[in-house]
């Protein structure tokens, strides 16, 4: 990958992986990866943005895509696992942030099942019912339900650890 | 909780230090940790393999003085390359920039019917191979002199293509479990490697279809 695409178009735009990576590793290894991961893909697909969305929206959806179908590295020897919710497992990177309290929404949103990840993400990001439908491919009505539903999962989760 | 959802993000965003890209290591030589790219790495692994393999098995058959079993497993393996380059060329057309349902279900169609037609001639390389192995034993000098001590052991008088007729059973009979087995096999060890995979995809299509509904 050239530097200078790096600098010039995924750097800006960091924030985004970063926020969306962290929603699916449990470590800051696994983040890395991730982080990687999805700056590689978004080089491999650079030539196919149409600019019929924005380049924001375009490194949302490659995000999404990759962080979904995401092999972890075991710790031990080479093998690879994929990403699930592990409500069972130790989530060993709460202090991922400075602030505590997204560290406490970021420890309850990794208990929700991939999607509802994805779609609570976009929501948090302030992106449209209509939007968010067309990056997760569903339609605005379900969207708005399910994101009430997801809503009330985390009030719960944040709820119990107070 | 005092503060909504919704606040603690805005808030919590506002002064965070840990927004900081992590540092980039030799990215353009990284190998993709992604199910689709670890696949297509698999296919074009297994098409140089194959490739080898056929070269092996001839030279190798051949120094051990079966070069037509070299030959015909070099012919066995040449449609499963046939196949292995069609599906890598099939798998490029997937894309990661569509909506995450389109993504997903474009990669399970692709990864079904990659496994379908893997199977379909794995049923029949499968008890193939078995028959050529077989026919090779036969036709050797430790297997005539074998069949010699079995025919003395059981004499008959029924031969089939100059073999006692219960050793053409016997080899009929394991050729058809072989072959009725063969796509059980393959799965099983599809299953062994990619079996999490395989239910992650299964819970994410499901997930995603309910949404949609």
């Amino acid at each position: 990958m050239g530097s200078d695409f790096y600098q010039l178009s995924i750097l800006p735009f960091a924030s985004i992986i970063i926020k969306i990576c962290r929603a699916y590793t449990n470590s800051q290894e696994d983040f890395e990866d991730y982080y990687q991961e999805v700056c590689l893909q978004i080089w491999r697909s650079k030539d196919n943005f149409n600019q019929q969305c924005e380049w924001s929206t375009w490194i949302y959806r490659i995000s999404l895509n990759v962080c979904l179908t995401y092999l972890k590295r075991r710790k031990s020897g080479d093998k690879q696992i994929v990403s699930d919710a592990l409500p069972e497992e130790v989530i060993d990177d709460s202090k991922a942030f400075v602030s505590d309290e997204i560290n406490q929404l970021y420890s309850a949103i990794k208990h929700l099942s991939e999607t509802d990840r994805a779609i609570i993400l976009l929501y948090l990001e302030e992106k449209s019912y209509d939007e968010i439908a067309e990056m997760i491919g569903s339609n605005s009505n379900n969207i708005g339900v399910r994101i009430n539903r997801i809503k009330g999962k985390l009030n719960k989760f944040i709820n119990q650890k107070d | 909780m005092t503060k909504s959802i919704e606040t603690m993000w805005k808030e919590g965003f506002v002064n965070e230090a840990h927004l900081t890209a992590p540092k980039i290591n030799d990215l353009y030589n990284r190998k993709s940790q992604n199910i689709v790219d670890k696949l297509q790495n698999m296919f074009a692994l297994n098409i140089k393999a194959l490739i080898l393999g056929c070269l092996i098995m001839l030279v190798m058959m051949s120094l051990i003085g079966a070069p037509f079993l070299g030959l015909y497993i070099c012919c066995l393996l040449l449609p499963l390359i046939i196949i292995a380059k069609k599906e890598l060329k099939k798998s490029f057309n997937l894309s990661k920039e569509q909506s995450s349902y389109d993504y997903i279900m474009n990669f399970n169609s692709w990864l079904k019917s990659s496994i379908k037609a893997y199977s379909r001639y794995y049923k029949f390389f499968y008890p193939m191979f078995f028959i050529g192995m077989a026919i090779q034993g036969i036709v050797s000098k430790a297997g005539e002199n074998l069949i010699a001590l079995l025919v003395e052991a059981v004499p008959t008088g029924i031969m089939i293509l100059g073999q006692p007729y219960y050793l053409i059973v016997v080899l009929a009979i394991i050729t058809l479990i072989v072959a009725k087995y063969a796509e059980a096999l393959y799965r099983l060890d599809l299953n062994i490697v990619y079996g999490r995979q395989f239910k992650k995809l299964d819970e994410l299509i499901t997930d995603m279809e309910e949404l949609r509904k």
